[in-house]
């Protein structure tokens, strides 16, 4: 399985596969191949629970092809629990920026053609 | 670094910006020609030529240098087309410049042009979000208005920010953009027709974002000894940076600093030996209201979080503290993403010889070009000096 269908198979049960750099420890999405802190190439993956808070988000009403049938919907930045890392996602069923404080508990739920799927907790 | 030859720009021109009906080969020419009549010299002078292109395929025309060189009569010349998304423009410029100073060439042409409004916002909207990092960002649905209103959000949660404030960024390029007859979008418009717009990505707003363009705009590169002997007006490279950023917003400390444009920008004043202080006038990338904000703060004029006060208190209007985007910017210029980077290039050469008519900077004797790719993921800085 490539690296981006892991992180699929992952997120569809929930969970963010990450790659934990096994010199200095810093911690990425597992796309990375290099650590960015440190250069060194040995990771070992450690998953997390896609768990987290609402870092920023958008409504997006002029959507890019494919999205038409979903908009309004958001894209948001999910900032996991328990690590520096965010992640981004689609979440469906918000219209208004009321329906979304920044800081609103979410958590990964899925991915289909709409990619990573957030939904709140 | 060391460098064998200064390097100057001898000549600058440009379309009018906006939805234009000739073909892709049609106005990356009428620019060429233009920036070569600006300089005075004869196209034979010119050793190659680097294109900045992103979407050329929408006009069923890639590799467009070969066509250019053709048509400029100088077929034997080399080019090449550079794509680094709406930042190809100042790379194309800098990979020139590195030519230049290297001592491989005299004389060179920097052509950006992009052509994409025939394709309609669908075709655009979705096509732009493949500059994203799409596996995380396009392909759950972000476009480009989408992604900076993400850091727009950021911004107005971490500081003291209206989406107002945010409208008067459009309000002041409007008004520098009406001086501008090459401008897209050569009208003045209110805080309130910002508000009042529709909301394309919440919390940005149609007025909040630049426009889809079509344009080319180009400029004759050459090493100071060629500029003194040819005897036009010139104007000099001062200091030239590049840096990169994580290619996601989710990716980086902080979402409200890019730090590509802080990593070039001090590259840049480092080489120019001098500050943001000494800056006089700046095009930045303004592609949405936000990003304007934003850099204004990482290339070092104002502290971070000041830049929305800066707006404010308009000083950053035409001839306040800094004068920034007298052009117009993206904003009220016009976007045509290949070519944005060196229509900034364009402006400077006009302010810095006296060719910029109404919206002229006075006294100016610094200029600054800022012009990223994506949400910055990669960027270019350049600083010029008059002669």
């Amino acid at each position: 399985m490539s690296i981006e269908e892991q992180i699929i198979e992952n997120a569809k049960e929930g969970k963010v596969l990450t790659h934990k750099c096994t010199s200095c420890g810093h911690l990425h999405l597992s796309t990375v191949y290099y650590c960015q802190k440190c250069g060194s190439k040995g990771f070992e993956d450690a998953i997390l629970d896609g768990t987290g808070s609402i870092a920023t988000y958008t409504i997006i009403t002029v959507p890019p092809a494919g999205f038409e049938k979903y908009t309004p919907y958001a894209f948001a930045v999910l900032q996991l629990d328990n690590s520096e890392l965010r992640i981004s996602g689609f979440m469906g069923g918000i219209a208004t920026p009321d329906d979304l404080p920044v800081g609103t508990r979410a958590k990964i739920t899925g991915f289909d053609e709409r990619g990573i799927i957030i939904e709140k907790q | 670094m060391s460098f064998v030859e200064k390097v100057c720009v001898l000549g600058a021109g440009s379309t009018k910006y906006g939805k234009l009906a000739d073909s892709i080969a049609d106005i990356t020419t009428q620019a060429s020609v233009a920036a070569i009549e600006s300089a005075g010299i004869d196209p034979k002078e010119i050793g190659a030529s680097y294109i900045s292109n992103v979407f050329g395929i929408a006009d069923k025309q890639v590799h467009i240098g070969p066509v250019l060189m053709s048509r400029l009569g100088i077929p034997d010349k080399p080019s090449l087309t550079i794509e680094s998304a709406c930042g190809s423009g100042s790379v194309s410029f800098r990979e020139a410049y590195a030519n230049i100073a290297a001592g491989f060439y005299d004389c060179l042409i920097a052509t950006g042009v992009e052509k994409v409004t025939h394709t309609g916002t669908e075709w655009t909207t979705t096509y732009f979000a493949y500059c994203s990092d799409f596996f995380y960002e396009g392909q759950a649905g972000a476009s480009f208005p989408g992604l900076f209103a993400s850091m727009a959000r950021a911004y107005l949660t971490e500081f003291d920010a209206t989406e107002e404030d945010f409208a008067a960024v459009a309000v002041k390029n409007h008004d520098n953009g009406v001086l501008n007859p090459k401008a897209h979008m050569q009208k003045k418009i209110t805080v309130d027709d910002v508000m009042n717009s529709a909301v394309v990505a919440s919390p940005l707003k149609l007025y909040d974002c630049c426009p889809f363009s079509d344009g080319a705009s180009s400029v004759i590169l050459c090493s100071e000894k060629f500029a003194k002997e040819h005897g036009g007006d010139y104007v000099e490279v001062i200091g030239s940076g590049r840096g990169g950023s994580p290619a996601a917003l989710q990716g980086r400390e902080q979402m409200t600093t890019i730090p590509s444009t802080k990593i070039a920008s001090e590259a840049a004043y480092k080489m120019a030996g001098v500050t943001a202080k000494d800056v006089d006038f700046a095009e930045v990338h303004d592609c949405f209201t936000i990003a304007e904000v934003v850099d204004t703060e990482d290339l070092g004029f104002f502290d971070k979080g000041q830049g929305i006060q800066a707006i404010r208190e308009g000083r950053t209007k035409l001839n306040s503290d800094i004068s920034i985007n007298p052009s117009g910017g993206l904003k009220s210029k016009g976007h045509p993403i290949g070519a944005t980077g060196i229509g900034q290039v364009v402006e400077v050469y006009d302010q810095l010889t006296g060719k910029a008519g109404e919206r002229t900077v006075k006294d100016a004797k610094v200029g600054l070009t800022h012009n990223f790719g994506a949400t910055g993921a990669s960027c270019a800085v350049h600083v010029f000096q008059s002669v």
